[in-house]
C-alpha cells in the first residue's frame, strides 16, 4: 500500500519532493518535522511529506475562523466609533469576548431547516460557501515560505475558486423555498457575474505588467525600491487599476455600499434569511473570511505584498507587514461600509458596465503601451514618470472637472 | 463626454468627502453612558434642574423622629416598617436640643447659646455634641427646630423602596416633618444591582447605648 501511495505522490507532485526549497509551508514543516521527530525520519519521504501536508491543513482550519472572530469585533468597534458610540463593552474588558460568546451562543442554537425547503441543498450550501472562501488561503502567500501551495496560476486559481461562493449563494437562495432568499441569491448571482469581469481586468493588468500568474513571483516583482516598487504606483493604469479592482472586491464580497444581496431593509437577510445556528455562523465566517481574502489579494497584488516599505531594508516586511496592510485594507472597507448608503440595483449595474468596465479596458490598452515603452523596468525615473502622471491627473482632474461639477451636480450622477 | 468623466469625478470626490466626515467622526468621543456604571447626573451632562418638591427617595431625619408611627399607618403600600420601645416614665435618652438647618441643605445638631430667637447679622454659637462649639453667620440659617427629647428606643425604622408609590402621603402626616422626600439628583436616581439594598434602614440605635443584638445589628442609610 505504502510504495503506491509514494509513486502516486511522486508522479503527482514531482516538484515538492526537491529538497532545500523551501517555497511552501509545508515543505517547511517537512523540514522541521523530520529534523525534531526522529519517527517520521524513518520514513518514507512522501509519507513524511502527507504529514506535513496535513499539519499545514490543521494550522489554516484552525487559525483561519480565528481572524472572523476578531474582524467581527473589530468591525463592531469600528461602526460604534463612528457613530459616536462604543460598541460591545460587557464581554471581557471592553467587550473582546463578545464574539466568542456570539459564536457559542449560534452553536448551541436550534439548527431549523425548512418543512418545504430542499433540504439537501440547504444543508450543502453554507458548506460551498465556507470550503471556498477557505480555499482561497491555499494560494495566497503570507511570506516568503509562509504559502500553502505556490501554484503557478495562483491568481487564477483564486478568482476560480471565489466564483464558486455564487453556486453556494444561489443554492442557499433556493433550498430556503422563501422569497427573501431567492431574490437575494438572485441579486447575489447578477452582482457578482458583473463584478467579476472588472476584477478580472484589473489583475489583468498586473499579470500583463509581472508577466507571471503566480502569487509569489508578483510578490518578488514588488521588491527593491520599497513603496516605489509596489505595483501600485510603478505605472499611472495599475493606480486606477487598484481603486477597480478594490471597488469591484467590496461588490464581490457583498458589503455596503454593494449589500444588494443581503440588503436589511428590504429583503430581512438575503440569501441567508432561513438560516440559524451553526449554519448561520458558517455564512458569517466565510463572509469575514472573504473580507480578509480580498484585502489580502489586494495587498499581494498591488501593495507589494510581504515585501518591505523601504528600499533595500525589511522594515515592515514578511509576514507581520503583510498581515498589517492587509488589515489596513479591511479597515478600509469597514469605514467605506458605514459611510456610503447601499446602491439602486440599477446604479449597481450602472457603475459596473458604464464605469468600471470601459476604465478597466482603458487601462488594458494604457499598460500595453505602457510595457511596450518601458519593459516593466523598476528604474526610479519610470515610476518617478509614473507618479508624476498620477499626481497631474488628480490635479488635473481638479482643475477641469472639480469647479463645475461643484457648481451644478449632474443629475443621476453615479457614485464611483 | 465631458458628462461622464465629470460624472467619475464627482463619484470619487463625494466619496471621499464622505469619508473625511467618517473618519472625523470616529475620532470624537463617544457620548454613551455606561449607565448602571455612570450616572449622567455624575458628569453633570442633560440634567435639567429639578423642582423643589418633587417626589424622590424617602429620607428620615432619625434625630427629629418621635416614633409615632403615623407614616406606618398611612402608607397604602406598606413600605414603612418601624419598631419601637418606651423607656420606663421619667428616663430620657437625649434631652431637647435645637436643630439648626442651614441654608446649603445641611444641618447642626445642638444647643443654641444664648437666646432663642436669631436676629440678622449676627454670629450664632451652637454648642454640639460632636463637634464642641460651632459659629455660624445667621444669614446661613434657614430655620431652627426644636428637638423632642428622646423617651424611646426607636429600633427598626425600614423604609422598602421597591415597594414605594411615591405618593409622599407619609410626608404629609409626619408631625415632626422628619420624613422628607429627597428633591436632589440623589432622590432620583438611586438604582442599585441588589434589590434588598433598597430597603433604607434608619434607627437610633447610634444615638443610644443599647445592648444590640448582633443579629439585627443595622446600618443606617446616608
Amino acid at each position: 500500500m505504502l510504495p503506491v501511495l509514494q509513486q502516486l505522490i511522486q508522479d503527482t507532485f514531482p516538484e515538492f519532493l526537491v529538497q532545500g526549497n523551501n517555497e511552501n509551508l509545508s515543505l517547511l514543516v517537512l523540514e522541521f518535522l523530520r529534523s525534531h521527530v526522529p519517527f517520521l525520519a524513518s520514513l518514507p519521504l512522501s509519507v513524511s511529506h502527507l504529514i506535513a501536508m496535513l499539519a499545514v491543513c490543521v494550522i489554516f482550519v484552525a487559525v483561519v475562523p480565528l481572524l472572523p472572530l476578531f474582524l467581527v469585533l473589530a468591525e463592531r468597534k469600528v461602526s460604534a466609533h463612528i457613530q459616536d458610540r462604543v460598541g460591545p463593552m460587557r464581554v471581557g474588558p471592553h467587550g473582546t469576548l463578545q464574539t466568542l460568546a456570539d459564536g457559542v451562543k449560534l452553536i448551541f442554537k436550534e439548527d431549523h431547516i425548512p418543512r418545504q425547503g430542499d433540504k439537501i441543498l440547504f444543508v450543502v450550501a453554507p458548506y460551498i460557501i465556507f470550503a471556498c472562501s477557505f480555499a482561497v488561503f491555499a494560494a495566497i502567500p503570507f511570506g516568503k515560505s509562509i504559502l500553502v501551495s505556490n501554484l503557478n496560476i495562483g491568481i487564477f486559481y483564486i478568482m476560480a475558486i471565489s466564483s464558486v461562493v455564487v453556486i453556494g449563494v444561489i443554492m442557499a437562495g433556493w433550498a430556503s423555498n422563501s422569497k427573501w432568499s431567492l431574490l437575494g441569491a438572485l441579486r447575489s448571482a447578477a452582482q457578482i457575474v458583473s463584478y467579476e469581469i472588472p476584477i478580472g481586468l484589473s489583475i489583468l493588468a498586473v499579470v500583463m505588467l509581472v508577466e507571471s500568474l503566480k502569487m509569489q513571483e508578483i510578490v518578488m516583482n514588488q521588491g527593491g525600491l520599497g513603496v516605489l516598487s509596489w505595483i501600485v504606483f510603478r505605472t499611472p493604469f495599475t493606480f486606477i487599476a487598484f481603486f477597480v479592482f478594490f471597488i469591484s472586491a467590496i461588490a464581490e464580497v457583498n458589503r455596503t455600499p454593494f449589500d444588494l444581496p443581503e440588503a436589511e431593509s428590504e429583503l430581512v437577510a438575503g440569501f441567508h434569511t432561513e438560516y440559524s445556528g451553526m449554519r448561520f455562523a458558517l455564512f458569517f465566517i466565510a463572509e469575514y473570511a472573504n473580507m480578509f481574502a480580498v484585502s489580502a489579494i489586494a495587498a499581494t497584488l498591488f501593495l507589494g505584498g510581504w515585501k518591505g516599505i523601504l528600499p533595500g531594508y525589511d522594515f515592515l516586511g514578511g509576514t507581520p507587514g503583510f498581515v498589517i496592510k492587509t488589515l489596513l485594507l479591511v479597515f478600509v472597507m469597514m469605514w467605506i461600509r458605514w459611510t456610503l448608503p447601499r446602491l439602486r440595483v440599477d446604479q449597481l449595474m450602472n457603475l459596473c458596465w458604464k464605469y468600471l468596465i470601459p476604465i478597466s479596458f482603458f487601462n488594458i490598452l494604457g499598460i500595453g503601451i505602457w510595457v511596450l515603452i518601458f519593459q516593466n523596468d523598476k528604474h526610479p525615473a519610470y515610476i518617478g514618470i509614473s507618479l508624476l502622471i498620477i499626481i497631474l491627473g488628480i490635479f488635473g482632474a481638479y482643475l477641469v472637472l472639480g469647479k463645475r461639477s461643484s457648481q451644478s451636480p449632474a443629475p443621476g450622477a453615479s457614485s464611483a | 463626454m465631458r458628462q461622464y468623466f465629470s460624472n467619475i469625478y464627482l463619484g470619487v470626490y463625494s466619496v471621499f468627502v464622505g469619508m473625511a466626515i467618517t473618519f472625523r467622526q470616529m475620532l470624537k468621543p463617544s457620548v454613551t453612558h455606561q449607565y448602571p456604571y455612570e450616572h449622567s447626573f455624575e458628569q453633570k451632562k442633560n440634567v435639567r434642574d429639578i423642582p423643589q418638591g418633587y417626589r424622590g427617595q424617602l429620607f428620615n431625619r432619625i434625630e427629629d423622629c418621635i416614633g409615632c408611627k403615623k407614616c406606618e399607618m398611612i402608607c397604602p403600600v406598606d413600605c414603612i416598617d418601624i419598631t419601637t420601645e418606651k423607656l420606663p416614665k421619667g428616663e430620657r435618652l437625649w434631652d431637647s436640643m435645637n436643630v439648626v438647618h442651614l441654608k446649603d441643605r445641611t444641618e447642626i445638631v445642638g444647643m443654641i447659646e444664648g437666646e432663642e430667637k436669631i436676629e440678622p447679622d449676627t454670629t450664632v454659637s451652637i454648642q454640639t455634641r460632636e463637634r464642641g462649639a460651632v459659629e455660624v453667620s445667621s444669614e446661613q440659617i434657614a430655620r431652627v427646630v426644636e428637638r423632642k427629647p428622646v423617651i424611646f428606643y426607636l429600633d427598626k425604622f425600614d423604609i422598602d423602596m421597591s415597594l414605594c408609590m411615591y405618593c409622599g402621603l407619609c410626608t404629609e402626616v409626619c408631625p415632626t416633618e422628619c420624613l422628607i422626600m429627597i428633591d436632589t439628583l440623589e432622590g432620583i436616581e438611586y438604582s442599585t444591582f441588589d434589590r434588598t439594598s433598597l430597603i433604607f434602614k434608619f434607627d437610633k440605635q447610634e444615638m443610644y447605648d443599647k445592648p444590640v443584638d448582633e443579629a439585627s445589628e443595622t446600618e443606617a442609610a446616608d
